[in-house]
């Protein structure tokens, strides 16, 4: 090949490029960067090439870069001669075959299209493949690519990193090109200053300023050095990059040799990134053939040559003067500036210092001019940043977004939201040295100063999502650790001051934290941020300090009470299902001592984890299910439904009065103390039941004529029959509890009396006020609230419902409503204003509704109740469409123009319920933001002495089993304040069972009896029947048993 | 010839050469600031820390053993942030390794020691981390004591740059750093050593000790080692 030394040999070239990238027969080009590889893309090159051999056809294949969309990987391209560039997405082996016979009938294999491109800019050109096929949608119509603005991936993942002419044919060089011919370095320069470009490798300082510096400096030699030792744990940036576009750096870098007057190029790469430094030397080695690097670059007698040089790995190394002490041979270690590398950098010289990607940014600046540039992003931070989607997000990969765009689209309408639907919890962003950012910040713009204002910092571009299985003090335990790990050791604080924060955080995990660790991590943090000598020290505390600042209450939970929320911390929970349950209930256990046919046993342990074990058995929220790890190999146990029959198979059978009375002798002898508990709810019922079994005189005062609360009344029958309820609080009856029925706390009996009467007081009163919406119409006769309908027929009023209800809202108490509106003859709907996936109701119920003949009319929201005679006609509502992601991670619906109407008969409205706050406010506790009562989060001390709180009158509206474990955790707080000692573990009971490795037969989940919707639907009968007790014993022994541990006693241990 | 600089050290005026450190500075004007890495004669490391200084107009903290002085700076030696962070320091150096005073053959001579006096470090809030470190007596006349050493670097730079033996160096990295003889081997089996026994002369510490001295015996004489380093400098 002979050295392009002028337009024609460049034209030359450029044309010979364009053959190879827009041929006149097909072409198939598949995504081989390391991601691609990963996925497969290997194999499926190698069986294209062998099916093209062997069928002998006339079809171009060539490897490319990626695309970015990790997730999708493998990508392939195709293209047939005049037609758009069809990129297929998830291609295996066996795909091969058929796309061969697509292309061969002259079409593309459209259940495999990911989109379409018919032209690209590529910026330093354009590049039209052509117009067709419009049933597959165009590459910026696909949520991920929308909003993405390719600059620096302008050509990655469409032509071949191995061929200098495909780069050249999109332009390539031609930036070179034009300062060698007809700029000056001073005007490049100016050019570069005015773009406004900042460095990416997370500093941010200006590009343009940093090369006056080393153009300004006096040498014999200076060094021009990309900084591609890429080392943050989940990005690949700069992988990418390099790997799909190699010439984009060469030519960035040889660029800034001419503006610089720079003689020698390095580029530091970690030796981990095998493909990227044989692309690098290949695109090197090519460059110099051409005549682009060398003595005489373009025959202007520019002399320019790049060595590339491995690193080890060290991530300290990314640092400039280790980077620079590495490439001399001595340890990786910083050293302070000044002296800076622009006045002594490598061998004494002056050498400039810039990341992969700001050298990709630097040829478009030059082809487009510094005012394009400056057009996008946000004002001081001008241009794109690459960023590494990664983590629990449902779209993985490289997105490349304009400077300023909010993080919250990141996550949501690039990323797609969370991978498993569960609300995001935070994003990571910058690596190790970044920081945490929760949800309700998501609004900040990404850019340098917006994240550095949160105390995190943009770094080189890692984005890690987490969401509610990812414990905040083992994140920041995570990157702690990697810091301490990759501390050079030169300054005291950054090798001392991570491991001692390690030490803490590691602790604090393990459940062995102390009050005064938070203090101690804060000061050291902010210690090693303000002294460290280099970069690697100054950062490392960001990860530590925001999620300090961010999830305090997290770190408070580790520390108090011994908890993980997230259930990552293994010395703080039993197993991920004991973890989750507000209960604590030890489910491992009974499902063991079930499966080993102890039904008493099993009994027992669940009871005395859980007071209403039948209730909490049909009616739970189960948010184990969503933890169970048997879910992984087919589906989560239904350890809901193996207590319920647990319960059942005791509770109302002959087997009740003698385990009563097994119950009742566990009781301890009587502490002469008196309890109140205000409200017979499931809150109330759990707390007495414990106080009492700890030998206190418990008085239950309650509103209603009999116990259970919402349970009994909130709760149809069809759900949980009262008989069920009623042997329950028959149990808790038998300890000796006392009930006061009609007797209302505030008016009845004040809390005065309470105080004076008793020597400790749980205030349990649940959600009895409903939400009103306020709507045209809702004085009409026939607009009621779910509760009081509910409740109405539970206590056997007649209700006069006419033909149809319109039931408005998403809850549980809009399903149990429109459920019971069928079940008294009615037909329903449900009217909701976001999606059914969105609804709050347990997911099997709204099954169940359905079955039953409940329609729904999902995005609308209540525009008008229609009366006639004060009677309902029907309801008006408006379309709703959805917009924008609110914090909780669901788009927030908008009402649009369309209005239409729904005959009906009456309307219940179903849109929440609230505590009563005339209560709270007349009670003079300190009450917080939104009415709710103020606790302490631990003990559930209000602000008055002996007076605790919990349930719904804190949460506000939750369900049986938070309220439950409420009840449970007043109880040991108002004993222990009784006491004055430690005695709730003493009154559960001790097993002992088997706790050998179980080896589980795949088998999917047992799940409990619908009767026919034809059938229930007319009734009031239970609705779900049990299982059979073989059934059960079968589902126990699909517990994986995550509780036993490698020297795990075969007796029970205390959490 | 260099131009003289005035810079303000504590609300002081100053005059100073300019290429002068602020540390110089502060010294020839008869401050103090605190220093463990710092040595005159070697380079500097700006690797302890404890000299970080406040300059009017600059968020971050900077070393004074390797800032220059520049015409109007306006530097703080002493506040509370920085009172603070040394304190601190010193409680991170106490914990990292074995320091016991009271069998210490340096006890009463010891820099390390000194300045926790003179901070008022009278404990430390963390645990000590308590490692189990070697002793190095295959010298015939010197000991490495890992247990006492806080990694300044002093006696890799005197040995490198006035020695020119280059015996020293700092091995592995992190909080598992260590002081090596050569290539990790004893101390004793070193061929580059001339046992002039400059770095146990400049050790702040008692980790580079002289053979037959009990506890409390060991004194240095850092300064002549400075001298020394005028000297070379002089010459070349």
């Amino acid at each position: 090949m002979t050295a392009i030394r002028d337009l024609a040999g460049f034209n030359a070239v450029h044309g010979a490029g364009l053959a190879k990238l827009m041929p006149p027969r097909p072409r198939i080009a598949v995504g081989m960067g390391t991601c691609g590889s990963g996925n497969g893309a290997e194999a499926v090159m190698h069986a294209f090439a062998e099916a093209i051999g062997q069928r002998g056809l006339d079809i171009d294949l060539v490897r490319t870069g990626c695309f970015g969309f990790c997730a999708e990987e493998p990508l392939v391209n195709v293209r047939l001669p005049g037609q758009p560039l069809v990129i297929l997405h998830r291609v295996r082996v066996n795909h091969v075959e058929r796309i061969l016979d697509d292309l061969a009938a002259k079409t593309v294999t459209a259940n495999l299209a990911l989109c379409r491109i018919e032209k690209w800019n590529h910026l330093t050109s354009h590049v039209h493949y052509g117009n067709g096929f419009p049933e597959i949608p165009l590459w910026n119509e696909i949520p991920f690519f929308k909003g993405q603005k390719k600059i620096v991936l302008r050509n990655a993942g469409l032509i071949n990193p191995d061929d200098i002419e495909e780069y050249v044919a999109v332009g390539g060089y031609q930036a070179l090109y034009k300062v060698l011919i007809d700029g000056t370095p001073e005007a490049a320069n100016e050019q570069i200053k005015e773009s406004g470009l900042r460095g990416r490798g997370g500093a941010g300082y200006s590009t343009g300023l940093k090369w006056e510096f080393l153009r300004k400096a006096q040498a014999e030699r200076k060094f021009l050095i990309c900084n591609a030792d890429e080392g943050d744990p989940g990005a690949y940036m700069n992988r990418n990059e390099i790997e799909s576009d190699p010439h984009a750096l060469i030519e960035g870098m040889a660029i800034g040799a001419y503006i610089t007057g720079a003689t020698d190029g390095v580029i530091y790469i970690r030796a981990e990134y095998p493909l990227a430094v044989h692309q690098l030397n290949h695109a090197i080695a090519q460059a110099r053939d051409y005549g682009l690097l060398g003595k005489d670059i373009l025959g202007r007698g520019f002399a320019f040559d790049i060595d590339v040089v491995e690193g080890a790995g060290a991530f300290v190394c990314g640092e400039e003067t280790a980077l620079i002490a590495s490439l001399e041979g001595r340890a990786g270690r910083p050293r302070p500036r000044p002296p800076f590398p622009a006045q002594k950098g490598l061998w004494g010289y002056p050498t400039n210092i810039n990341n992969v990607e700001t050298w990709f940014n630097i040829a478009p600046i030059i082809a487009c001019g510094p005012a394009w540039f400056a057009e996008t992003g946000n004002g001081a931070s001008a241009g794109t940043k690459v960023f590494s989607l990664v983590g629990k997000i449902r779209n993985t990969g490289l997105v490349e977004m304009p400077l300023g765009t909010p993080l919250g689209s990141f996550v949501h309408a690039v990323g797609g939201g969370s991978l498993n639907g569960q609300p995001v919890k935070a994003v990571q962003t910058g690596g190790p040295s970044g920081g945490c950012i929760p949800p309700d910040l998501f609004e900040t713009p990404v850019d340098y100063e917006s994240l550095g204002r949160l105390g995190a910092i943009m770094g080189s571009g890692g984005m890690v999502v987490m969401d509610e299985d990812n414990c905040m003090v083992d994140v920041a335990r995570y990157f702690i650790q990697f810091t301490r790990s990759e501390s050079c050791g030169k300054c005291t604080p950054c090798r001392v001051g991570l491991d001692k924060a390690l030490r803490i955080l590691t602790r604090i995990t393990k459940g062995q934290g102390r009050e005064e660790d938070l203090a101690d991590l804060d000061e050291l943090g902010r210690m090693i941020k303000e002294t460290s000598l280099c970069g690697l020290g100054q950062t490392a505390p960001n990860s530590l300090l925001t999620t300090l600042r961010h999830f305090h209450d997290e770190f408070e939970d580790h520390i108090r009470a011994k908890r993980c929320r997230a259930g990552t911390c293994q010395d703080l929970a039993l197993s991920p299902c004991e973890n989750s349950c507000p209960l604590h209930m030890n489910i491992p256990r009974f499902l063991q001592l079930y499966k080993e046919g102890r039904l008493d046993d099993a009994f027992l342990s669940v009871i005395m984890d859980n007071p209403l074990p039948a209730s909490t058995g049909r009616v739970c929220q189960h948010p184990c299910d969503n933890r169970c790890r048997r879910a992984t190999l087919d589906e989560a146990v239904n350890m809901r439904e193996v207590h319920r029959i647990i319960a059942d198979r005791v509770l109302l059978t002959d087997a009740f009065d003698g385990v009563a009375a097994r119950i009742a002798a566990r009781r301890l002898p009587s502490s002469g103390r008196k309890v109140a508990v205000v409200g017979a709810g499931p809150a109330g019922l759990t707390a007495a039941f414990y106080l009492s079994l700890l030998g206190h005189e418990v008085t239950v005062f309650e509103a209603h004529a009999e116990p259970g609360g919402m349970l009994r009344y909130a709760l149809p029958e069809y759900r949980l029959p009262k008989a069920v309820l009623d042997r329950e609080i028959e149990i808790i009856r038998r300890l000796g509890v006392k009930f006061v029925f009609n007797a209302l706390v505030g008016e009845d009996v004040s809390l005065n009396e309470l105080d004076a009467g008793f020597d400790a007081v749980f205030l349990s009163i649940g959600t009895w006020k409903e939400s009103w919406v306020y709507l045209p119409g809702t004085e009409l006769a026939g607009v009621r609230p779910a509760l009081p309908f509910l409740e109405g027929v539970a206590t056997g009023e007649a209700m006069h419902l006419g033909h149809h209800v319109a039931v408005i809202g998403g809850g549980n108490a809009a399903i149990d409503s429109a459920r019971t509106a069928i079940r008294l003859g009615a037909t329903a709907t449900v009217i909701y204003r976001r999606e059914r996936k969105d609804m709050p109701a347990i997911e099997e119920e709204v099954e169940a509704a359905e079955q039953e003949g409940v329609r729904f009319q999902f995005l609308a929201a209540p525009h008008r109740i229609v009366g006639e005679h004060g009677e309902v006609k029907g309801i008006e509502v408006v379309k709703t469409r959805l917009g924008e992601f609110d914090t909780s991670g669901r788009r927030r619906p908008i009402p649009t123009d369309e209005v239409r109407m729904i005959r009906c008969s009456s309307v219940i409205l179903a849109v929440g319920e609230a505590v009563d706050r005339d209560f709270c406010r007349a009670s003079g506790l300190s009450l917080k933001e939104g009415g709710m009562l103020d606790v302490n989060r631990y003990t559930l001390e209000t602000s008055r002495e002996k007076f605790y709180a919990g349930g719904d009158l804190v949460t506000g509206a939750s369900n049986i089993s938070n309220a439950m474990g409420y009840g449970k955790e007043a109880a040991r707080h108002i004993d222990g304040r009784l006491s004055g000692g430690e005695r709730f573990d003493d009154i559960l009971p001790q097993f002992s069972y088997d706790h050998a490795t179980p080896d589980p037969d795949p088998c999917r989940r047992h799940r409990g009896r619908d009767l026919p919707a034809q059938t229930r639907a007319r009734t009031f009968t239970e609705a779900v029947q049990t299982l059979l007790p073989e059934e059960a014993a079968h589902e126990a022994a699909r517990c994986l048993r995550c509780d036993i541990r490698e020297n795990s006693s075969h007796t029970d241990s205390h959490i | 010839m260099p131009s003289q600089i005035t810079v303000r050290i504590d609300g002081v005026l100053c005059t100073a050469t300019e290429g002068q450190t602020i540390f110089e500075v502060a010294e020839a004007n008869g401050k103090v600031i605190p220093s463990l890495c710092h040595m005159e004669g070697v380079s500097p490391a700006g690797s302890c820390r404890l000299c970080l200084v406040e300059v009017a107009g600059v968020d971050r903290l900077l070393p004074a053993c390797t800032t220059p002085a520049q015409r109007g700076m306006a530097v703080t030696t002493t506040s509370d942030r920085l009172v603070r962070h040394r304190r601190l320091a010193l409680e991170l150096m106490f914990v990292e390794r074995n320091h016991v005073c009271a069998v210490c053959v340096s006890n009463g001579h010891c820099e390390l020691q000194a300045l926790a006096m003179s901070l008022g470090v009278t404990y430390v809030r963390y645990p000590y981390n308590s490692p189990r470190l070697p002793v190095d007596v295959s010298h015939p006349r010197f000991v490495l004591d890992h247990n006492r050493c806080i990694l300044c670097s002093r006696c890799v730079r005197v040995c490198d740059e006035i020695e020119g033996a280059h015996v020293w160096d700092i091995g592995g990295r992190g909080i598992g750093s260590r002081v090596v003889a050569e290539l990790d081997q004893p101390w004793g089996d070193s061929q580059a050593c001339t046992s002039c026994g400059k770095c146990v002369q400049v050790c702040p510490t008692g980790a580079l000790v002289e053979k037959g001295y009990g506890v409390e015996e060991m004194t240095r004489s850092n300064s002549a080692v400075a001298r020394l380093a005028m000297k070379k400098g002089a010459a070349s």
